[in-house]
């Protein structure tokens, strides 16, 4: 499955999708990322990302309402397709065969 | 929201500008999102936009300007190209008009922009031109100016130097063209030699080629030859140290250097130079004295921009002098040297000078060929525009951009210009030699080895392609393409006035044209035939001999009048049609009993008693010189000085004195007016005193006979009575004539610009005739079916054009008899402007349009219907 293989970042953002399922949206996925890893999380990284996993087929994407906040702007909500949904849990499963193959003393108890 | 609550304007319009369009939206979204919430935090939420707006600038998220569009432009760019070129191969007939239209007007645009160029480059080689100025005199009568003279007094140079400190040196150059030579026993005369101050050389920038710097020129009896002069004198460069033989009886002169040759655009130009102190012996008394103004006068500023102060001080300086009465009636003023050759035109200028009236008459031409050439080209292109309609309809439809289907346009102006100029260049090349001596340009270098003409050449170039193709670009790429693909379009009105405005454009210009050459052609005949008060045919002058030998001259007479070929035989100090320097000028010359003295301005030379029966001058009074009449100092006077004198029968004059040069002189004769100078200028006050041996010229009146035996037999019996000096002769109504020379060769220039654009402006025409009887086909066919004849249709066909013909001479009328006016006042003997002048010239334009236009139309009126009706 190496042809499906999933960055690391990639794998953040799909998982940040499917956390906030019907409200993902540029900026909300921004604060839950940010609130969840406490990590910094720059526009520009993650719209590029999204529109590649979008281009991947792992997302979709359509334009909400528009609303008088955000100046008129309207959101373009992501959801996970099942292609997408298929490939985190591969991802899922591959970390987990992984973590199970680890011997026990070396985390130690 | 205030100000400082929203993102930066200039931010977001940049950040709209590079991203894809399909994701600007929510991202801009996001992002005023974020700011809102920064905002509210209190952070820097401005700079925080920017880095996020900066960090959005990725592969992923920019749109795609690059790619894409560059890269299909270059192939609409080959397209367009490729298109253009099977477009001027199919329409033979519009591009052949247009590339010979646009070759025509180019090439005739070069050569006249190139001529005006040097013309207005006088004195450019000197880099001190700008800081030079030359001071003349100007003679009055009260206040009324009587004559200009740019000849001054030997003083003037010193003084001014020493009084004016914004000049900072200054030069004379004394024409001593009188002074004949002995170089190894050949005599030499007529040449040009100028006596000047030391410092010429470095105030006109003749570097030395040889010899040394300081001591150039310093002393006495020292010459200086140009490089081409010594050549042809010495027949070699290394003559430092040599000595040439001046005046007999004084020292000889040392060559003590070589300078460079004048170039051909200095209006000073020489071949050697003598000290000036060489000629103190002659100007001892001249230097003190008030009475000689025959020297030029060079200053040098300090710096250019004090010449309006100069310009001041001199204007208090010779009120001054004329104050203390050194000079009662005249005054001083300067002119830069730049302008001397297109705007100075006094007595005794070193050359007959340009003229900017005619250069900016020839410019202006230039102009008008070139733009009927890009009207040319305008008119017939959106002629066309029938044709491009539907191209342009479909291109549009396919999804062209109005850019794209400009540029396409713009590359086909580009194409036709850019083939125009390579054409234009041959031409250029073959006709240069042509043009060179139509004009008389002197230049050390061949056209197309200048920069300046690959500048006008690429210039012109730019020029036209941007005016020739900006207009089909902007109208043909508005079509709708809806309107024209469904067929209903065929010609907007709006169009068809500008055609028809732009071809009376152009045929106001060739009528304009055809009118002023009929004029120049008119007024130089004029001048050739006009009664010059004298016989100037058959009479062959030569140059007298060197004043050692002149005591031959009896004995040379009278065997030259034992001859049959020869009448008789003058000798005097001028002939007509020579430089004003021949002759001396004296202000003031008044009758003795004279009521009231008159300002005015004499011209005096010396002639002997054959001289006024050798040319047929015809006396109005009085008698001819003779040696019989014992009257100590006998003078004739012509018709134009009674005039200046205020008397009205010459009758009057005779045996009354004048005083003058410190003697009295008695009238003798009254002569008719004839033309000293040309018949340009108005006659001249003159006076002629009587000779028996000294003069320049001697003039020989021939018999009926073979003129080339006759040169031969005066040569041989000159030559036996006067060994050593060369034999120059020149045949006196060539001579004459030759002050025409710039008048012809503006006629030739006009004759050969019209021609042109009459050529370009029917080739225009050609082509417009043929697109509406191409576009009328079927109409002509239908009324030949009808039964109309041959003629009517022909008359249906061209009456539109004609009149067009019609309306522009009238347009061209006004504006046409304002400038020949102008023109024609700088002539003192002018023809009047007749209805002929204008009639003929209309007639012809008219006569031309017609046989274009019918060259066109016979075809198809004689055309079988059949032909234009069977295919629908």
């Amino acid at each position: 499955m190496g042809k499906h293989h999933l960055g690391e970042f990639e794998e953040v953002v799909m998982l940040t999708v499917a956390i906030l399922t019907n409200d993902a949206y540029g900026f909300s996925i921004i604060e839950e990322m940010e609130n969840r890893l406490n990590r910094n999380v720059s526009i520009g990284a993650l719209q590029t990302v999204l529109r590649r996993l979008e281009k991947k087929g792992y997302l979709t994407s359509e334009l909400g309402e528009s609303t008088s906040i955000r100046g008129g702007k309207r959101k373009r909500f992501f959801t996970l397709t099942s292609s997408g949904k298929k490939v985190l849990q591969e991802t899922k499963e591959q970390r987990m065969g992984l973590w199970s193959a680890v011997p026990e003393f070396v985390f130690g108890k | 929201m205030n100000k400082s609550e929203q993102p930066p304007k200039l931010l977001i319009r940049f950040f709209r500008w590079y991203c894809n369009p399909d994701y600007a939206e929510d991202i801009e979204g996001d992002l005023l999102e974020r700011f809102e919430k920064r905002r509210v935090k209190g952070k820097a939420a401005k700079w925080l936009y920017a880095i996020d707006v900066f960090g959005l600038l990725r592969p992923g998220i920019i749109r795609n300007f690059k790619k894409t569009q560059k890269l299909s432009n270059m192939a609409m760019i080959k397209n367009d190209i490729k298109t253009s070129l099977r477009l001027i191969k199919k329409e033979k007939l519009y591009s052949g008009i247009n590339i010979v239209g646009l070759t025509a007007g180019f090439a005739i645009a070069l050569l006249i922009l190139f001529y005006v160029q040097f013309e207005s480059s006088y004195e450019a080689y000197n880099p001190n031109a700008d800081k030079m100025v030359r001071i003349t005199m100007d003679y009055l009568d009260g206040e009324t100016l009587v004559d200009q003279d740019c000849e001054t007094y030997h003083v003037l140079g010193p003084m001014i130097k020493d009084e004016f400190p914004e000049i900072q040196d200054f030069t004379r150059a004394f024409g001593v063209d009188d002074m004949q030579l002995r170089i190894e026993d050949k005599y030499l005369r007529g040449l040009k030699i100028y006596a000047v101050d030391q410092s010429f050389l470095s105030l006109f920038n003749y570097p030395l080629l040889q010899g040394n710097k300081k001591s150039a020129l310093a002393a006495p009896n020292q010459i200086i030859f140009t490089e081409s002069a010594a050549i042809k004198y010495f027949g070699t460069t290394d003559i430092l140290g040599k000595t040439v033989i001046g005046r007999e009886s004084y020292p000889p002169l040392e060559v003590v250097g070589i300078v460079p040759d004048s170039p051909a655009n200095t209006h000073l130009k020489f071949e050697m130079l003598v000290s000036y102190s060489t000629m103190k012996p002659e100007l001892d008394e001249r230097e003190s004295e008030w009475n000689s103004n025959d020297t030029f006068t060079y200053l040098q500023l300090v710096s250019a921009t004090q010449y309006s102060l100069f310009e001041k001080n001199l204007a208090a300086f010779s009120n001054r002098l004329r104050e203390e009465d050194f000079i009662p009636e005249e005054r001083i003023i300067s002119e830069k040297i730049t302008d001397i050759h297109l705007y100075s035109d006094k007595s005794y200028e070193a050359e007959p000078n340009g003229d900017a009236t005619t250069v900016f008459f020839l410019l202006g031409v230039a102009l008008m060929v070139i733009i009927i050439a890009i009207v040319n080209y305008i008119n017939l292109s959106t002629a066309k525009s029938l044709d491009r309609a539907k191209e342009v309809g479909i291109r549009k439809v396919i999804g062209s951009s109005m850019f794209q289907l400009r540029m396409r346009f713009f590359i086909e102006s580009l194409l036709m210009n850019f083939i125009a100029g390579l054409a234009t260049l041959i031409i250029v090349v073959l006709a240069w030699n042509w043009f060179r001596d139509l004009t008389g340009l002197v230049l050390s270098h061949e056209i197309y080895e200048t920069s300046f003409f690959w500048s006008l050449f690429l210039s012109l170039l730019f020029i036209s392609t941007l005016l020739s193709g900006s207009f089909p670009a902007f109208i043909l790429s508005s079509f709708q393409p809806v309107t024209v693909l469904k067929g209903k379009y065929t010609h907007s009105s709006s169009g068809v006035f500008l055609r028809k405005s732009l071809v009376v454009f152009q045929f106001c210009i060739a009528i304009f044209l055809l009118i002023q050459t009929f004029t120049a052609t008119k007024q130089l005949s004029y001048m050739q035939q006009k009664d010059l008060g004298m016989k100037t045919e058959q009479v062959l002058v030569v140059r007298a001999p060197h004043n050692k030998q002149i005591k031959n001259l009896g004995p040379f007479k009278t065997d030259l009048l034992s001859q049959a070929d020869f009448r008789s035989v003058a000798l005097s100090s001028s002939v007509p049609g020579q430089n004003t320097g021949d002759m001396s000028s004296t202000t003031n010359i008044n009758l003795k009993d004279a009521i009231e003295e008159r300002s005015n301005n004499f011209f005096i030379y010396r002639i002997d008693s054959n001289f006024i029966p050798t040319l047929e001058m015809e006396l109005v009074a009085g008698d001819n010189f003779s040696q019989n009449n014992n009257i100590e100092i006998p003078i004739i006077v012509n018709e134009e000085a009674l005039v200046q004198w205020g008397i009205t029968n010459p009758e009057e004059v005779i045996g009354k004195q004048s005083r003058f040069w410190g003697r009295d002189n008695t009238i003798v004769g009254v002569v008719k007016n004839f033309h000293q100078i040309s018949v340009k200028s108005d006659h001249l006050a003159m006076i002629f005193l009587h000779t028996l041996k000294y003069g320049d010229y001697l003039s020989v009146r021939l018999n009926n006979g073979k003129i080339l035996d006759q040169v031969d037999k005066l040569e041989k019996t000159y030559s036996r009575h006067f060994p050593n000096s060369p034999f120059d002769f020149f045949f006196l109504d060539q001579d004459f004539d030759s002050q025409y020379k710039s008048d012809l060769q503006f006629q030739q220039a006009f004759s050969v610009l019209s021609l042109f654009a009459i050529l370009i402006t029917c080739l225009g025409l050609f082509g417009l005739a043929s697109f509406t009887v191409a576009k009328r086909a079927k109409e002509i066919g239908i009324r030949k079916v009808l039964g109309a004849s041959v003629s009517q249709i022909i008359t249906l066909l061209s009456k539109d054009f004609l009149l067009l013909v019609i309306i522009s001479s009238l347009v061209a009328f006004p504006m046409t008899y304002l400038l020949v006016e102008q023109w024609l006042s700088q002539y003192a003997y002018r023809i009047d402007v007749s209805f002929w002048l204008f009639a003929i010239p209309m007639g012809i334009v008219l006569l031309v349009a017609c046989l274009t236009i019918f060259s066109r139309t016979f075809k198809v009126s004689n055309a079988n219907p059949v032909h234009s009706l069977r295919d629908e």
